[in-house]
């Protein structure tokens, strides 16, 4: 069962967690996401890392955080959970901590190490009925490094590998299919532009224990190309135009939280963004109409299976 | 050779700048090297762009540590001390500010060993613009350019944008360059550096610690409170309190950095100090009861 929500954005937590003075770019949708995770969850999280523009947040001397934070090579987050879950279970056995001083294990990695080479790891992590809650913030690309294409980088986006006049030629991995098809213990899909369903998302996933995921859309004005300001508007057309679909997978279900009614044309979302500007020009009609409509057969088989 | 640096904050296009003058030496027939400094550019936050240029071959790589020119695209990059601004200035490195005040005010408070140039802001200027404009103020001290060279790197740098924003580009620039006509080889090619005469500093052998005291042992928490990310901003958002309904939930609920906080009357509050300028709650408000004031305004409303 999906617990029911809060009903209103006064009801989530007015006290944060993290510490201001992030060096993370002004308007990054990853750190939004970030925010809402740790103000639900609070201190007692370790938080473990892979490589990628939310490293920043750590590096000595300056840190936003109150709780632990162990940084891994870019394709062993999970692997680095485990230690660390393993580390904690020993000393609870053992009766070394009380279970007041048990900690939630929190895997925090890009879309370029969760869908690519940290794959591997996260597999293996979940087939061990890992206990641990993996947030990846999708930014569609290797944002640290300058927006290079990721597996998750959308067909059609331009980013700095791919330049030509349709940009992206490759599609979207899906990462919430790929966790979904391990039967973990719960796959959803997020973004901070949509706080309430976040926060319930949120809390479901720390009320249950084995693998988690919260797959979280981060609207990236650096990478995106629009101006900051814009950020929670871009998440919130890209759940609108269908692009985006937020969902869960619990009990070896698939349910969708918002179908957007009525879903606007992709065309909105794709005209809010730099990357995408040379899908409205002429020549690209027909790429601009088959996004449509994957988009479409995406939906109808929703309502089918409904 | 030329040794340039361009200082300015992610997203004021400043990359770019270094990426036009380079372009536009090289087409006056320079061996040209640019280059951004390598690492995470992140919006908002210091970074610079440096350009070498030379009629012989450029042996030198790496960061410029002693600029012959140094542009400055903001002010407030003055005061953040790990965006080293001024590292490596000395009697003969021109620098360029650009700024809306003054010489004077800037001769007296950065008393610098070398020249100070303002590039003043310009009409209808936008922060994205800066870095054309920037350019187009480098361009007009260098003996080897003119606006024609200037106007091609533009065109050809800026060939993957729409054609509205390649004229307002063209047309800030021009106007910089106009403004420092009269500048015209202030800036002089210094000779490479050679590697004959160099002495090994003295150094001083130190026996190794152990690792428990030498290594950094960090249990502070929350350190970055002491980051003062608010002089990234370009643009200040300042909240109406006539206007404000006092629903602090819907700005401070999707502040990405909550630096929004609600006072005991319940009004939204944001912490200038850390606040980064990102607009994100100018958007939200459904009120419209906030609205952004360009940074040096808004300090100047603040001291007056
Ligand atoms: C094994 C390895 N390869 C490459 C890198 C360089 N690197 C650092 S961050 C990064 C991008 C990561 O992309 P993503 O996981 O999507 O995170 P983002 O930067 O977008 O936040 C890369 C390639 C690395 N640190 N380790
Ligand atoms: S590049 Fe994008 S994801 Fe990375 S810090 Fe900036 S906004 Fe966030
Ligand atoms: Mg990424």
């Amino acid at each position: 069962m999906i617990p029911p929500g809060r009903q209103h954005l006064r009801e989530l937590p007015d006290r944060h967690c993290l510490a201001a003075g992030t060096p993370l770019c002004a308007g990054c949708g990853g750190l939004a996401a970030l925010q809402a995770v740790c103000d639900l969850l609070g201190e007692k999280t370790v938080i473990v890392n892979a490589a990628g523009c939310l490293t920043l947040l750590a590096a000595y001397p300056s840190t936003p955080f109150r709780g632990s934070w162990l940084y891994t090579a870019m394709a062993s987050a999970p692997a680095g959970a485990q230690g660390v879950r393993d580390g904690l279970d020993i000393l609870l056995d053992k009766g070394a901590i009380g279970t007041e001083e048990n900690l939630e294990v929190l895997v925090l990695a890009g879309d370029g190490s969760s869908g690519g080479m940290g794959l591997s790891a996260t597999s293996a992590a979940i087939d061990r009925g890992l206990d641990f809650l993996y947030l990846c913030y999708d930014n569609e690309g290797y944002g640290n490094t300058g927006q290079q294409a990721s597996a998750a980088t959308p067909r059609g986006a331009r980013t700095a590998t791919s330049r030509g006049p349709q940009g992206h030629p490759g599609a979207k991995k899906d990462l919430f299919a790929i966790w979904a098809a391990h039967r973990p213990r719960y796959v959803a899909t997020v973004t901070a532009a949509e706080p309430l369903d976040l926060a319930r998302k949120i809390e479901t996933a720390r009320n249950l224990s084995g693998p988690r995921l919260l797959l979280a859309l981060a609207p990236c004005p650096t990478g995106w190309g629009y101006e900051p300001a814009e950020g929670v508007a871009i998440g919130r057309l890209a759940v609108q135009t269908g692009l985006w679909p937020l969902k869960e997978y619990v009990d070896g279900r698939v349910q969708h939280s918002k179908i957007p009614q009525p879903r606007l044309p992709v065309r909105d979302y794709f005209a809010s963004q730099g990357r995408f500007a040379h899908l409205l020009r002429p020549e690209n009609e027909q790429l601009l109409a088959a996004l449509q409509d994957e988009t479409d057969r995406y939906w109808q088989e929703v309502e089918e299976h409904a | 050779m030329y040794r340039i640096r361009f200082h300015g904050r992610g997203g004021q296009g400043l990359k770019r700048a270094g990426r036009i003058l380079g372009t536009a030496l090289f087409r006056a027939g320079l061996e040209v090297q640019d280059a951004p400094r390598y690492g995470a550019e992140r919006r908002g936050a210091p970074i610079f762009a440096y350009v070498r240029a030379s009629r012989s071959p450029i042996h030198e790589r790496g960061v410029i540590s002693c600029p012959d020119l140094l542009i400055i695209a903001d002010p407030h990059l003055l005061a953040m001390p790990d965006s080293g601004v001024l590292a490596g200035a000395t009697t003969r490195t021109v620098v360029l500010l650009h700024t809306g005040e003054p010489v004077s005010l800037w001769r007296e408070r950065l008393d610098l060993p070398g020249p100070l140039l303002i590039l003043p802001r310009l009409p209808g200027e936008e922060e994205r613009f800066r870095g054309a404009v920037c350019a187009g103020g480098a361009a007009a001290l260098l003996t080897e350019l003119d606006e024609g060279l200037l106007a091609r790197a533009i065109s050809e740098e800026l060939a993957h944008l729409s054609a509205e924003l390649i004229m307002t580009s063209l047309g800030l620039a021009r106007a910089a360059h106009a403004a420092l006509a009269g500048e015209r080889g202030i800036v002089r090619q210094e000779e490479p550096i050679s590697a004959a005469g160099y002495k090994t500093p003295a150094w001083l052998t130190l026996a190794c610690e152990e690792a428990a005291v030498s290594a950094p042992a960090i249990h502070a928490a929350a350190t970055s409170e002491l980051s003062q990310t608010g002089l990234w901003r370009g643009k200040r958002p300042v909240i109406d309190p006539g206007r404000c309904r006092g629903c602090w939930w819907l700005c401070a609920t999707f502040c990405p950095e909550r630096v929004i906080a609600v006072d005991a009357n319940r009004r939204p509050r944001i912490d200038y100090g850390h606040c980064k300028g990102c607009l994100i709650c100018l958007r939200q408000c459904p009120h419209h009861a906030i609205s952004a004031v360009p940074e040096e305004e808004a300090a100047r409303e603040e001291k007056a």
